[in-house]
C-alpha cells in the first residue's frame, strides 16, 4: 500500500522499519558513533527506515544525526506523525530522507520494507494492502455491547469486539456502521453520537483504517446473525481483562470522554 | 510555501550544494511551521559555537559546511564559546576541548561569521533597528532585540539561523508577522526595580506563562534589566517577546483590555528564589549571564574597590565579551584581583562540571541551566551578597 505524507528532507530510500512508539531525543537516545538505540526495545538504527511519533528533547539531537551520518550509521529514513525542529534539521544537514503526516505510527510494524520517496511525500509499504471498516460502541445503560467472533472469522477469530465490519465500496463510514449494527444485532440506530479520527490496526499484511462511532439506546435485545456467537454488555471498566481485539480498550475510552 | 523563481533554483541546487541545503533547511522549517513564503534578513546571530554543547558532531558538521564553501550573506555574530581563548587554562579546561574549540572558531571565521562571541552582541557587534526582520538563536539575545529594540525574529536552532545566514532569508511566519506579536497575557509587576528583582521577575513569569507574550506593567527596565528579564523568561519558560507599557516600542499598538491579568509580586519573587535555589555554599561564583554591560563592569569594579579577597577555596569569574573587555582595562584591572575577567565564554557552555559541584550566580538563566547542562547546585544572589562571601 502507498499513502501521501508530506516532504521534510529530500530523497528517496528503502528499508526495514524500526519503530518506536514514543517520541525520540537523539541526544541521550541513539549512540552517534555506533547508531544503537538506548530506548523502546534497542536494536539500531542503521540503514533502518525511523519509524516515531516526533521528536524531543535538546537541539544537539541535530547533530547526533549528523555523527550517524559521519560514521555511516544513520537510518534510510525517517518517518513522523509531525515533524519538529530538531529532527527535521538533523534530517536536512545530514541528507537523511524525511517525511511527516503519516496518520499513525502503528500503521507501520517493525520488518516491514518501506520505500520513502521524500521528492513526492510517497510512502509505500510492501506487500500491505489496507481495508477500511467500521467499530461502533453500542451503549445503553453506562454498558457496552461486546461481540464475540466465531474462531472461522477471518479477521481477529475468537476474539471480543465492537460491532465491526468492512466498508464497502464508496459506502459512507456512517451507513456502514448502521448497516453492521442492523446486520449483526438487529439495533436500529440513526446518528452516532461521538466518533473519533481513524485508527489504524495492524493484523500481519492487512492494516486496517477504522473509523470508531459512538451510539447510546434505550433498553434493547441484541438479535445475533451468523458473524458472531455470543454478546455481553460490559462495563468499561471490566473491558480490559476481556480477549478484545487490538486497541478496542483505548477506543472505548476515547469515545465515551467525548 | 512560495517560493520566488530564484528560491526555486537555489533549492534546486542551481548555486550550488552548499546553498541547496541551506535552502533545504530554511522551507523544511518553513513548511513545519506554516510559512507562507520567506523574508529577507539584515543580520543573523548564530548559537552552536560551544564545542561542550555541539560535540564532535556538531565540529564535523561545521568542517563540512566550512570546506564546501558556505558563506554568510548577511553580518552574523556567534554566541559564547566553552572558553577563552587565551586564558582557557584558568578554567580548567582540558587541551584537546581547547583544540577543538578554536577549531570551531576559526570555521565559524572562515564562513564569514564575526569572530565575536557574545550572547549580547546587541550592544555593539550585531545591533538591529526597529522593524527589522533578523534570524537570531540564543534566546536572551532574541527575546532582548524583539522586545527592546522592536526587531523580528523567531526562535531560531543552530544549523536553522547558520543556514537563514547563507541565504539572507529566513522563513516568515510567527513573530515576523504583526499579528503573531499580539500580547497573551498582562502582567501586573511589583518589584524593587533593582537588577536582581527583574531576574527574579523573569523567572516568575517564565514559570506562570511558559510561553506567550507578557505584557507588563510596573516596570521601566533599562538595558540591563531588559537583558536580565529576557533571559530569565527564555529559560524558565520559552518567553521570545515581551511588552512594557510606556518602555517597549511595540507596546502602544495593542489593546490589552481584554487580556488576563497576573498580578507578580513578593509572594511570587520568593517562590521564584526557592525555586531557583538548591545550595547555600559555593566553589564558583560566576557574573555574567547574560555577558556583563560596561555599565554592570563599572558598578562591579566600585564595588570591589578597596576591598580584598579572603577565601581562596572560591574561584571568581567574570564573564563578558571581548569587546566590553577591551574598553575598560581600568574595571578589569580592579576586578582581576578578585578572579579572572574571561572574554566571550560563560559559565554555562564552559565545561565547569570537571572542576566544580556548587556555584553562585545573579542570573536565573543559569540558576535554570547551571543544574541540566552542568551538574552544579546553584546558589542564586543579588550580585553585593555573592561577592561578600569571598571578603
Amino acid at each position: 500500500m502507498r499513502f501521501e505524507g508530506r516532504t521534510i528532507s529530500p530523497g528517496k530510500a528503502t528499508g526495514e522499519v524500526l519503530r518506536l512508539d514514543e517520541p525520540l531525543s537523539f541526544l541521550g537516545g541513539v549512540d552517534g558513533s555506533t547508531g544503537e538505540l538506548r530506548v523502546g526495545n534497542g536494536g539500531n538504527v542503521k540503514g533502518k527506515v525511523l519509524v516515531f511519533p516526533r521528536g524531543k528533547g535538546s537541539t544537539v539531537g541535530s547533530f547526533v544525526m549528523y555523527d550517524l551520518m559521519v560514521h555511516g550509521c544513520a537510518p534510510a529514513a525517517v518517518i513522523n506523525e509531525s515533524a519538529e525542529t530538531i529532527v527535521a534539521t538533523g534530517a536536512v544537514i545530514s541528507s537523511i530522507p524525511m517525511v511527516d503526516s503519516v496518520p499513525s505510527v502503528s500503521m507501520f510494524e517493525d520488518g516491514d520494507v518501506v520505500t520513502v520517496d521524500a521528492a513526492s511525500g510517497a510512502v509505500d509499504i510492501e506487500g500491505v494492502e489496507m481495508h477500511e471498516s467500521v467499530s461502533s460502541a453500542v451503549v445503553s445503560d453506562g454498558r457496552v455491547l461486546m461481540l464475540r467472533r466465531p474462531a472461522s472469522c477471518h479477521s481477529f477469530p475468537g476474539r471480543w469486539s465492537l460491532v465491526a465490519g468492512r466498508v464497502e465500496g464508496d459506502e459512507d463510514p456512517v451507513d456502514a456502521a448502521s448497516r453492521e449494527i442492523m446486520e449483526e444485532t438487529g439495533i436500529a440506530v440513526s446518528e452516532p453520537d461521538a466518533r473519533l479520527d481513524p485508527v489504524y490496526v495492524r493484523e500481519g499484511n492487512v492494516l486496517w483504517k477504522v473509523h470508531p462511532f459512538l451510539y447510546r439506546v434505550g433498553s434493547v435485545e441484541p438479535v445475533l446473525n451468523e458473524e458472531n456467537e455470543a454478546f455481553d454488555w460490559v462495563a468499561p471498566e471490566d473491558m480490559a481483562v476481556r480477549d478484545t481485539v487490538d486497541g478496542t480498550v483505548g477506543v472505548v475510552q476515547r469515545l465515551l470522554s467525548k | 510555501m512560495d517560493l520566488t523563481r530564484e528560491e526555486e533554483a537555489i533549492l534546486n541546487g542551481e548555486s550550488g550544494e552548499g546553498m541547496q541545503k541551506a535552502m533545504e533547511l530554511v522551507t523544511a522549517l518553513g513548511k513545519i511551521y506554516g510559512a507562507e513564503d520567506l523574508i529577507d534578513i539584515t543580520s543573523a546571530h548564530l548559537s552552536g559555537a560551544s564545542y561542550k554543547t555541539i560535540g564532535d558532531g556538531g565540529l564535523k558538521y561545521l568542517e563540512d559546511m566550512a570546506a564546501g564553501g558556505a558563506r554568510v550573506s548577511v553580518p552574523s555574530t556567534l554566541n559564547p564559546v566553552g572558553m577563552d581563548r587565551e586564558r582557557w587554562r584558568e578554567m580548567h579546561i582540558t587541551p584537546e576541548f581547547a583544540e577543538k574549540q578554536l577549531r570551531i572558531i576559526d570555521l565559524y571565521g572562515q564562513m564569514g561569521v564575526q569572530k565575536t562571541c557574545s550572547c549580547t552582541p546587541y550592544t555593539g557587534a550585531n545591533v538591529p533597528s526597529f522593524g527589522d526582520h533578523v534570524a537570531w538563536a540564543e534566546s536572551s539575545a532574541l527575546s532582548f532585540v524583539n522586545s527592546y529594540i522592536g526587531a523580528r525574529t523567531n526562535r531560531e536552532g543552530g544549523p536553522g539561523a547558520l543556514a537563514a545566514a547563507i541565504l539572507g532569508k529566513t522563513a516568515n511566519y510567527g513573530l515576523h508577522l504583526d499579528e503573531k506579536r499580539r500580547p497573551t497575557k498582562v502582567i501586573e509587576a511589583d518589584i524593587d526595580g533593582s537588577v536582581f528583582s527583574y531576574s527574579l521577575l523573569g523567572q516568575a513569569v517564565g514559570m506562570a506563562m511558559g510561553s506567550g507574550i507578557p505584557y507588563f506593567r510596573g516596570i521601566s527596565p533599562e538595558l540591563e534589566e531588559a537583558k536580565t528579564l529576557s533571559a530569565a523568561m527564555a529559560a524558565a519558560g520559552s518567553v521570545a517577546l515581551w511588552h512594557a507599557e510606556g518602555v517597549t516600542p511595540e507596546a502602544g499598538s495593542f489593546d490589552v483590555s481584554d487580556l488576563e491579568v497576573i498580578p507578580i509580586g513578593e509572594k511570587e519573587l520568593e517562590a521564584a528564589y526557592d525555586k531557583l535555589n538548591t545550595v547555600d555554599d559555593v566553589q564558583l561564583i560566576a557574573l555574567g549571564c547574560p555577558h556583563l554591560t560596561e555599565k554592570e563592569m563599572h558598578q562591579i569594579a566600585s564595588f570591589l574597590k578597596g576591598k580584598k579577597k579572603v577565601r581562596d577555596d572560591v574561584e571568581i569569574w567574570f564573564c563578558t565579551s571581548e569587546e566590553v573587555r577591551a574598553r575598560c582595562p581600568e574595571d578589569v584591572r580592579i576586578m582581576e584581583e578578585f578572579g579572572p575577567v574571561l572574554a566571550d565564554t560563560c559559565m554555562v557552555v564552559a565545561p565547569i562540571e570537571g572542576a566544580f559541584q556548587r556555584t553562585g550566580t545573579n542570573s536565573a538563566k543559569a540558576g535554570n541551566y547551571l543544574p541540566t547542562l552542568c551538574s552544579q547546585k546553584a546558589m542564586v544572589r543579588d550580585v553585593s551578597a555573592l561577592l561578600e562571601v569571598v571578603m
